[in-house]
């Protein structure tokens, strides 16, 4: 199993221990990965605020690069798999499509649609049959709850993500915590906005749908949440303290990224999966799991 | 006939109780949650309020959550949503105070409408035309699909925005907005892209993609805002955080192909002094950071290589030239809009 490899840009800066645990978990199970290091940021929705033909640019560049080394594309945030797909529905788009590949022939590269890009947490799925998959969890983690956290380009718009074909990807992050041993806890803000992309535009609304999402899924029993995606993390986790001031509640929720999830219950140890690397302490969490 | 449970959520405004409902419905294959509804109030349960009119999607009027999701209730067949056998969960819509039952106090709603002045406003000094006044059909297609809008409200109610801030304005009355910033015939175009660009106007929103879930008519209200915003930063209306940010995140790109996240929230807050406060805000956040290596990794400034560092500059200044020769951003959203209306 070979991919082309998008770290995304969190995984390189605020949420190394993304990067740390997806390589873990990646060379665990054999799967290998070519990063795609002159790859270009997705952009994000932001870049596409003032310039959306540039974003647009930028996405194919990537696409076309994991297409000339015919890899199929992994990307491990939810921002990055969102951008990524709707990008690819707008270069159905012929006309579109020629004027971008305009800009990508110095280069040496051309779109052509042959690439569909998949989020570690789908590949994983749909990659790995599924007795293989469950026997590599040697350490079932069934002491614990955990709610999931989507974030919201992976769940919508459900049109560019592929749900009709794969419909178990609705309900992916489920299944993970089911396939680790644990038990899933529903709330209603799993598949809602963690704020992030107005941080610096409006952080009270941030924080506030930041610490409303964390609180309830306290309240509805969850020992952590997990993520696919870092810029959730990145609200939830990093500013939950923050959070915490502006909804005036006690949190203390560790989040982990999904592949940290999946390494634990691979066996891998927690220092190998960067668990030492959040703002909320994960070590409650793992005595709970009898990790340590 | 096949039966189906139904779970409604109830408030009775006299005692202010709220309180779970079950009940059994017939149906046949083709009603709706909406003939359910009336099947029970009509023979099981008269005081269950709810809003109707057309049964057609057309009046607005029956917009609640099946499901956790808001939809028109006349719109949304049992037979779609049945999932093995669990009773379908019925609740009023979100982001409103509700008023008895199944029914809200939309006057939020609506005053969003009112404040964003969603109506023509007319050239001056211009004689009126003979005949009604025109537009050409390239400017209808670019707006047409958001004046299908039939202010149900499924949009505000699943606004995961308004959740957090009631001023916001949500995105029926900004896609109603766009409608207006987007017709030739109004005269108040720069105007209106002064005052969506305030506090709870188009940089406000999250991108969540709700709205565009939620809209029964594929107005695509996140869209149009997304829209907006490119169009008043074109228009030069760039002192705002939303602007400032986006500009920041680009320029970040331009330098190292990937996102700056040192520099980042410093150049969003801007150089002047409002942003002192603000600064100071991040600085405990910072600290926590700090602690757990975070903003080390982050000040390390990653980026891409240096081929793909030069081939992304390269990109940025042909991209440069080429808005400055024509319309490509307006050909971005144009390609976005054709797909999300043809898959809707």
């Amino acid at each position: 199993m070979k991919y082309a490899f998008w770290p995304g840009c969190v995984s390189r800066g605020a949420a190394p221990e993304l990067y740390t645990a997806t390589k873990a978990v990646a060379e665990h199970i054999g799967m290998e990965l070519v990063e795609l290091e002159a790859a270009a940021c997705t952009g994000a929705g932001i870049i596409s605020d003032g310039d959306p033909y540039l974003q647009d640019v930028l996405n194919a560049r990537t696409l076309a690069m994991a297409s000339k080394l015919g890899l199929p594309l992994i990307d491990i945030c939810s921002t990055c798999i969102g951008v990524h797909s709707l990008a690819v529905e707008k270069l159905e788009n012929e006309e579109y499509r020629a004027r971008i590949n305009e800009r990508l022939a110095p280069e040496g590269l051309e779109y052509t649609g042959d690439t569909k890009p998949r989020h570690l947490l789908w590949a994983l799925f749909e990659d790995l049959e599924g007795d293989r998959l469950r026997s590599l969890i040697k350490r079932p983690l069934a002491e614990l709850k955990l709610g999931p956290f989507y974030g919201c380009y992976i769940l919508r718009p459900e049109r560019v993500l592929g749900f009709a074909e794969h419909p178990h990807r609705r309900r992916s992050l489920e299944s993970a915590i089911e396939l680790v041993g644990a038990s899933v806890v529903t709330y209603d803000g799993m598949t809602k906005c963690c704020g992030f992309p107005i941080l610096t535009t409006n952080k009270r609304n941030s924080l506030a749908m930041a610490g409303g999402h964390v609180g309830e899924a306290k309240d509805s029993g969850a020992d952590a949440l997990v993520t696919p995606c870092p810029l959730c993390h990145l609200n939830l986790d990093a500013q939950q303290y923050d959070a915490a001031r502006v909804v005036r509640r006690k949190l203390d929720l560790p989040i982990l990224h999904l592949p940290q999830l999946i390494g634990l219950a691979m066996g891998i140890e927690p220092d190998k999966l960067g668990l030492d690397g959040h703002v909320v302490n994960t070590k409650p969490l793992l005595r709970k799991a009898g990790v340590r | 006939m096949p039966k189906q449970d139904f779970v409604i959520e109830r408030y009775d405004p006299v005692t202010e109780r709220s309180y779970e409902q079950q009940f059994t419905a017939e149906y046949e294959p083709g009603q709706t949650v909406l003939d359910c509804l009336n099947s029970i109030k009509w023979t099981q349960d008269g005081t269950l309020s709810f809003r109707w009119s057309c049964r057609h999607a057309i009046c607005g009027s029956c917009a609640m959550k099946v499901n956790g999701r808001s939809m028109l209730a006349c719109k949304t067949q049992v037979t779609d949503i049945v999932d093995r056998g669990d009773p379908i969960r019925v609740a009023p819509m979100g982001n409103q105070k509700v008023v008895k039952d199944l029914v809200v106090d939309i006057s939020n709603f609506l005053d969003a409408f009112e404040r964003a002045e969603t109506w023509l406003q007319e050239l001056p000094d211009q004689d009126p035309p003979s005949r009604e006044y025109r537009t050409d059909k390239e400017e209808f297609d670019r707006w047409s699909h958001t004046a299908t809008c039939i202010h149900c409200g499924a949009c505000y109610s699943d606004c995961t925005v308004v959740a957090a801030d009631p001023k916001f304005l949500g995105p029926a009355a900004l896609a109603k907005a766009y409608r207006f910033v987007f017709d030739s015939r109004d005269s108040k175009k720069h105007e209106r892209l002064e005052f969506l660009s305030e506090k709870h106007g188009i940089w406000d929103c999250t991108r969540c993609f709700m709205c565009i879930e939620a809209c029964p008519k594929d107005v695509l209200p996140m869209d149009a805002i997304m829209e907006l915003r490119t169009e008043a930063m074109r228009e030069g209306i760039t002192n705002n955080h939303g602007s400032r940010h986006s500009n920041a995140f680009r320029g970040g790109v331009r330098k190292r192909g990937r996102l700056d996240e040192a520099t980042l929230p410093i150049l969003s807050a801007g150089v002047r002094l409002g942003a002192i406060p603000e600064l100071i805000g991040y600085t405990p956040g910072a600290l926590r950071l700090l602690k757990s290596r975070k903003l080390i990794m982050a000040a390390k400034r990653h980026g891409a290589n240096r081929e793909g560092r030069r081939q992304v500059r390269r990109i940025f200044d042909e991209v440069e030239a080429e808005k400055a020769r024509s319309a490509v951003d307006a050909e971005a959203f144009a390609a976005e809009r054709s797909s999300a209306l043809m898959a809707h």
